[in-house]
């Protein structure tokens, strides 16, 4: 599996020109899908998002023929979708639904097989592409392969939905509110799972929301559709949020739209603290002055691995002895560098702390991310705006 | 009734065990026979309603009328057509399973979820694909549930049907109450009981048997940990 972005070829390039979806004829038809044409560049994410009525899913649902277009092409690497037998096309697209749409009756392991064996793959090269893709989803395909979905929890039922997506290795993923059923602490962290695979997998990405913060954080690319099917705007996120190209657009993405610029920037992208560190067993002087010297009053614990314990007040580190696990206090959730600033602010405030811990993949401590470092991004404009 | 001796003559029994075994595999082909006929019929006809939904309604009430003749009634209606053969038995038979049947099938054509079919379109299966592979298996239970009471139904009335053609446990009876012979006609009622116990205990097994997704072997996994970590 290649572990940097583009070095899988596997993408391609979505272009639609004046695609139109009518339904009924004369006085009685409505226009789900107004003329409407963009391109999404091979390996981006594009989001469309919209109110409901929009035709945001019918334009999804177009792309691998689910609903056939009324009129315009849609152009996947240069060639009409329309040309193609829809069975095969569905083949070579990922699609993830909102209700994730696993098969009941199939166990993981034969869920994720569906396109594979549709496709008629060798057996051996099917059950090593199911381990695979399970692990590559965060899930242990020895635990998980032979479950069947009413087993798993919803964001495991949601893994299980992309990893099945990406089963054949499809150069576009279609994806209908895929977090849509989740609640918003597992949310936040199926979309930075998502975007971490991105960028290892670098596809083309379609995906569909009603949720403006969403689309800003997923979206390389934004298509803010309006009542009717059109389009209202198409552009990066900050772009739409920097210069909303009319009133609808302005009040669609809400009058917090500088708060929300927080979603385009992430922790990486801060210069991270440096908390005073110690591990259960060292002495307890010697930590005691190193945390004077520092103008944060907390000491943090960490274990061997550098996976952090708990704070301990510095007025609680004793003249003598030892420091001990148990002296710690408990943390606030940790962030990832991945996460936005804006879902940093917002857990931060909610757990009422004025600092928050950045840890890696496997829980090891990256530095500190303080609530005035992010009000401090607010106050600057957006270098692209 | 004898005047003397018990009411069922073991020894007897015991001499004809061939016969009582002829008789219970006669029962087992004539119901057989129907239900497997009446089910590729019903197939059909649930295929032909999930085309087209209109014909549900036509097709349930001809089999509603069917199944609301009296059995005894409609093997004496037929025999006049037909004779007295296999076919007169079957047909009326035959004729019983069909609503409960297209019944079933089409409930479990109807009982699988939307957004199951909508997956299984946008995976890329065929629409004959989908049929065989997504909705059968899901269908499975509420039909396989239609077959049960439909095997229980005609093993009863397989019994009736001795009264029109000499075959099955049911002649057992028959020939039994025109002898005046406990032992043969208790013989062929407890027969009858046991046959349609065991049929209906086979197919709670397989009932069981078709949804193995339905019941988790583990219990199902804890719930993640929430953290904002990525």
């Amino acid at each position: 599996m290649p572990d940097s972005r583009g070095a899988d070829k596997t993408a391609a390039t979505l272009e639609l020109r004046g695609v139109t979806k009518r339904y009924g004829r004369g006085a009685t038809a409505t226009t789900a899908v107004d003329d409407l044409s963009f391109t999404v560049p091979a390996g981006m994410i594009c989001a469309l998002v919209g109110p409901s009525g929009s035709g945001k899913t019918t334009t999804l649902r177009m792309i691998n023929r689910l609903i056939e277009p009324t009129s315009g092409e849609i152009v996947l690497d240069g060639q009409d979708v329309m040309h193609d037998d829809p069975v095969e096309l569905r083949r070579r697209i990922g699609y993830v639904i909102q209700q994730v749409g696993l098969l009941p009756h199939l166990t993981v392991g034969e869920n994720v097989a569906v396109v594979p064996r549709l496709l008629r793959w060798e057996r051996e090269r099917i059950a090593a592409r199911v381990d695979e893709l399970l692990a590559l989803v965060g899930l242990d395909p020895a635990r998980h392969r032979q479950r069947y979905p009413v087993e798993l929890s919803g964001g495991e039922r949601q893994r299980v939905g992309v990893a099945r997506a990406l089963a054949a290795d499809p150069p576009l993923l279609l994806m209908d509110e895929p977090f849509g059923a989740v609640d918003p602490i597992r949310r936040e962290r199926l979309q930075n799972e998502l975007l971490r695979l991105q960028q290892r997998l670098a596809k083309t990405i379609v995906f569909v929301t009603h949720d403006i913060d969403e689309a800003i954080k997923m979206g390389d690319l934004i298509a803010v559709l309006r009542q009717g099917g059109r389009l209202a705007q198409f552009g990066p996120p900050a772009e739409v949020l920097a210069n909303p190209a009319s009133d609808f657009v302005a009040r669609f993405v809400g009058a917090d739209r500088g708060l929300k610029r927080l979603s385009l920037e992430r922790v990486r992208d801060l210069q991270l603290g440096t908390p005073v560190t110690a591990r259960p067993g060292d002495d307890a002087a010697a930590a005691r002055a190193r945390v004077l010297d520092d103008p944060f009053p907390y000491l943090l614990l960490v274990d061997a691995e550098d996976r952090p314990i708990g704070w301990v007040d510095q007025d609680d580190i004793g003249a003598e002895g030892t420091l001990g696990a148990d002296m710690a206090v408990p943390m606030s959730p940790f962030l990832s560098p991945h996460t936005t600033l804006r879902d940093a602010l917002s857990l931060l405030l909610g757990e009422a702390v004025m600092a928050g811990i950045v840890v890696d993949e496997r829980e090891r401590l990256l530095g500190l991310v303080s609530v005035e470092q992010i009000a401090e991004r607010l106050r600057t404009p957006v270098a692209n705006a | 009734m004898p005047e003397i001796g018990p009411l069922v003559d073991f020894p007897w029994l015991l001499e004809r065990v061939d016969m009582l075994a002829l008789r219970t595999a006669e029962h087992v082909w004539l119901t057989a026979i129907a239900v497997g006929a009446g089910f590729a019929i019903s197939f059909g006809l649930a295929l032909l309603i999930r085309r087209l939904p209109i014909a549900y309604g036509p097709i349930t009430a001809a089999a509603s009328i069917l199944y609301a003749i009296p059995s005894l009634a409609l093997f004496a209606l037929l025999v006049p057509i037909i004779g007295r053969s296999v076919l007169t038995v079957e047909i009326a038979l035959v004729g019983y399973t069909l609503l409960i049947l297209v019944h079933n099938i089409v409930a479990g054509f109807r009982s699988v979820p939307a957004e199951v079919i909508d997956a299984a379109d946008a995976l890329g299966y065929t629409a004959w694909g989908r049929l065989w592979r997504v909705e059968l298996p899901l269908a499975l239970p509420i039909i396989v549930a239609g077959l049960r009471i439909a095997t229980v139904t005609t093993i009863g009335l397989v019994t009736v049907a001795a009264l029109i053609a000499p075959w099955g446990l049911g002649f057992l009876i028959t020939d039994g109450f025109r002898r005046f012979f406990p032992t043969l006609y208790l013989t062929g009622a407890a027969l009858s009981v046991a046959l349609a116990m065991i049929a209906d205990a086979l197919f709670v097994a397989l009932e069981r048997r078709v949804t193995p997704w339905t019941r988790p072997a583990e219990p199902p996994t804890t719930p993640e940990r929430a953290t904002a970590a990525g």
